[in-house]
């Protein structure tokens, strides 16, 4: 199985960071040029360029309802930065499926085809009523299952046609060129039995949190077994925050001084490599690394950590 | 007083002239030597480019001559707007992205937090082309099939919300289309400038709707008696609402040397206008008033392209030529920067340019028409002052 590794891009981690107003003002002494322009864009843009260089497959841009947009952030970092994978990831209340399939084509259009799409997992009740969407509690995992039904019939049949409770097409669906590339690599959430059915029925990629081993062989194979029953297949990804260091020892005290993310795997370079690689051996394939700071991290674990994870890993296909 | 002038990205391909309907730039026809389309390479191998790429020419090539910016269209076979602005942010200096929008595609909240993020992605170049939607088989496509006073209705309600969760926080409304609930912008995107609101829409609702929200009330070109009586009336109608408002004309150039040379160029492409492409826009079904009013003129039956020209330089037959509206500005750069003069006596504070090609007549326009302007209008300007 070949590894895929993304770099996560949160726009609300590190909020002081590249955000002059947000900062002291530098002394007198230092002649400051900075115009209020400059943002964090430059530094989303930076850290999308690190992924880049340091051999990463592709960034991952949670969510976040108190920072930058994740799809207006993915398209900058992607303009930015050759080569990897941008997958912003966006709750299903956005607005319509057929527009937010409609942005997909542009963007697959415009990148050579490397955007993807993570749903995001759907706000507690306060949330949505401050976001002016009136969906009751039973009927969330409805409109995502239409969301993704109509996005994803819009982009590959026409003439499509489709009445839900949710969301409603007559005589729709895409021309060429617009449909010319694929619809974006799917990546869903959720360790319930009907996140995991979503996800047998639509996903590419299910991404799983931080779990004991057994726990998430458990999820996976049941992902895998509610896939093969829909006649797909889905692979399994984790969202993994990592500190890593040359040696456990340094990584222990920095994860002291409070710098690890909750569910962190801590360690060396091969220590943590060697985790991965066993979560690997579980049927993960697809990984969403974090570590703050941001910038600084991705180059360790760009430079340190992927090479050892993907020898080790791909030593294992070899002997298999 | 200044006027503002835009420029437009072609979002669904573009002509390399107008001479021919052919979409030859982009891969809206299928690539072959005599396309342009960034992507294939002369052996129609991937080239790594895209039809971004064209785009990022165009808009540089607006800003570079002195337009503040573009209208960036949103149709069914279009590319997208929010993807394009944010994806040219970084490549453009000055270069103001107007999306045009249509309430249906987001919700406000989400789309005011977009907003904020694109402003601060561009250092505030952001503003829209409110658009409610030309209604019939179109709306059902994008998966909308509210009716057309509905809409207006729609449109009302989300440009409250929009903007009501940008002033502040803990905004709440009660409409009849949104209910929202102690919203507003996270602190650091609610520091950026609300964006300018262009609003396009011809009936009675679509006037309403402006008067109340628009900074521009925008209009395609009409004859010009037409249009200033459009104008005067909203111009009118928001004044009685405490309000001022600013009015702009979108239209297509033909600008040559010589005004021969202009219809030199029109009747060439008249000439090659197939059957297709008549029957193509005759009796397209709409509920669009605007739609309506420039199908009046009737460009599909005409026989000869002499038979189009409604007035000095205006010619009414455009949307054969290209998809858009029909009546279009045809003559010698001083004669194109003079009725441009004359609209903003007629009450037009902004326009939107557009001329096919898109990149080679973005130089053209923006370098002998622009500077030709207000040489006319100037005694009416000062009078105004």
């Amino acid at each position: 199985m070949t590894i895929s590794s993304y770099w996560q891009i949160d726009t609300a981690a590190e909020p002081r960071r590249a955000e002059p107003s947000l900062r002291p003002r530098l002394p007198a002494l230092v002649r400051d040029r900075r115009r209020p322009s400059q943002n964090r864009f430059d530094y989303y843009a930076q850290l999308a360029q690190a992924a880049a260089q340091t051999g990463f497959d592709g960034v991952f841009l949670p969510y976040r309802r108190d920072a930058d947009e994740s799809r207006i952030v993915a398209a900058v970092v992607a303009r930015a930065a050759p080569r990897i994978v941008v997958v912003p990831e966006f709750p299903a209340s956005v607005g319509s499926a057929v527009y937010a399939a409609k942005q997909a084509t542009t963007f697959q259009r415009s990148t050579g085809g490397r955007f993807g799409w993570a749903i995001a997992p759907d706000a507690d009740a306060a949330t949505r009523a401050a976001e002016g969407d009136d969906i009751g509690d039973d009927a969330l995992h409805e409109r995502t299952d239409e969301f993704l039904t109509v996005a994803r019939g819009v982009h590959d049949r026409r003439p499509f046609t489709f009445e839900g409770r949710h969301f409603e097409v007559k005589d729709g669906g895409f021309d060429a060129p617009l449909n010319r590339l694929p619809f974006p690599k799917l990546f869903l959430q959720g360790e319930d039995e009907e996140a995991l059915a979503l996800s047998a029925r639509h996903a590419d990629v299910h991404l799983f949190r931080a779990a004991p081993a057994e726990r998430l062989a458990a999820l996976i194979a049941r992902l895998e077994g509610l896939a093969a029953a829909a006649g797909r297949r889905v692979a399994s990804g984790l969202i993994q925050p990592v500190l890593v260091r040359e040696t456990e020892e340094e990584a222990r005290q920095e994860a002291a001084r409070g710098a690890a993310g909750e569910g962190a795997l801590v360690g060396s370079f091969d220590g943590v490599a060697a985790d991965l690689t066993r979560l690997a051996d579980l049927g993960i394939s697809h990984f969403v690394l974090s570590s703050t700071p941001s910038l600084e991290e991705g180059y360790r674990v760009g430079q340190h950590l992927l090479p050892r994870l993907h020898s080790l890993t791909g030593a294992r296909r070899a002997v298999a | 007083m200044s006027i503002d002038f835009y420029w437009r990205l072609p979002t669904h391909g573009c002509h390399s002239s107008i001479h021919r309907g052919s979409y030859d730039r982009g891969d809206w026809s299928p690539p072959g030597p005599h396309n342009i389309a960034p992507g294939f390479g002369r052996d129609q191998e991937e080239d790594g480019f895209a039809y971004i790429d064209h785009l990022a020419e165009i808009a540089k090539a607006a800003e570079s001559v002195g337009f503040l910016g573009g209208l960036i269209p949103s149709f069914p076979n279009t590319d997208d707007p929010w993807v394009i602005s944010p994806l040219l942010a970084r490549e453009t200096k000055s270069f103001r992205f107007m999306i045009a929008f249509q309430p249906g595609f987001g919700n406000p909240v989400h789309t005011a937090r977009a907003t904020a993020s694109l402003q601060r992605a561009t250092g505030g170049r952001t503003l829209f082309n409110i658009i409610t939607g030309g209604g019939g088989p179109a709306q059902l496509w994008w998966g909308d099939s509210f009716a057309h006073d509905d809409r207006y209705g729609r449109t009302s309600e989300w440009l409250d919300v929009f903007r009501g969760v940008w002033s502040g926080e803990g905004f709440s409304y009660k409409g009849r289309f949104y209910q929202v609930d102690g919203a507003g912008l996270p602190a650091l995107l609610r520091e950026e400038e609300f964006p300018e609101l262009w609003f396009s829409g011809s009936s009675e609702a679509a006037l309403q709707v402006a008067s109340k929200h628009a900074d521009y009330y925008l209009s395609w070109l009409e004859p010009f008696d037409q249009l200033t009586d459009k104008f005067a009336k909203v111009k009118e109608r928001t004044a009685a609402l405490g309000g001022e408002q600013k009015c702009a004309v979108r239209v297509d150039l033909v600008a040559r040397p010589t005004e021969e040379e202009a219809w030199r160029d029109i009747r060439i492409g008249f000439e090659n206008v197939t059957d297709a492409t008549r029957n193509q826009w005759r009796g397209q079904a709409t509920d669009s008033v605007g739609a309506a009013r420039q199908a009046a003129l009737r460009p599909t039956e005409a026989r000869r392209y002499e038979d189009l020209i409604v007035a000095p330089n205006l010619w009414g037959g455009f949307n054969l030529l290209r998809g858009g509206p029909a009546l279009g500005i045809v003559g010698s750069y001083e004669q194109c920067a003079a009725r441009l003069d004359e609209l903003i006596q007629r009450g037009a504070d902004g326009f939107i340019l557009a001329g096919t090609p898109h990149l080679e007549e973005a130089w053209r326009i923006g370098e002998e028409v622009l500077p030709l302007l207000g040489r006319n209008a100037s005694s009416l300007l000062q009078a105004a002052e």
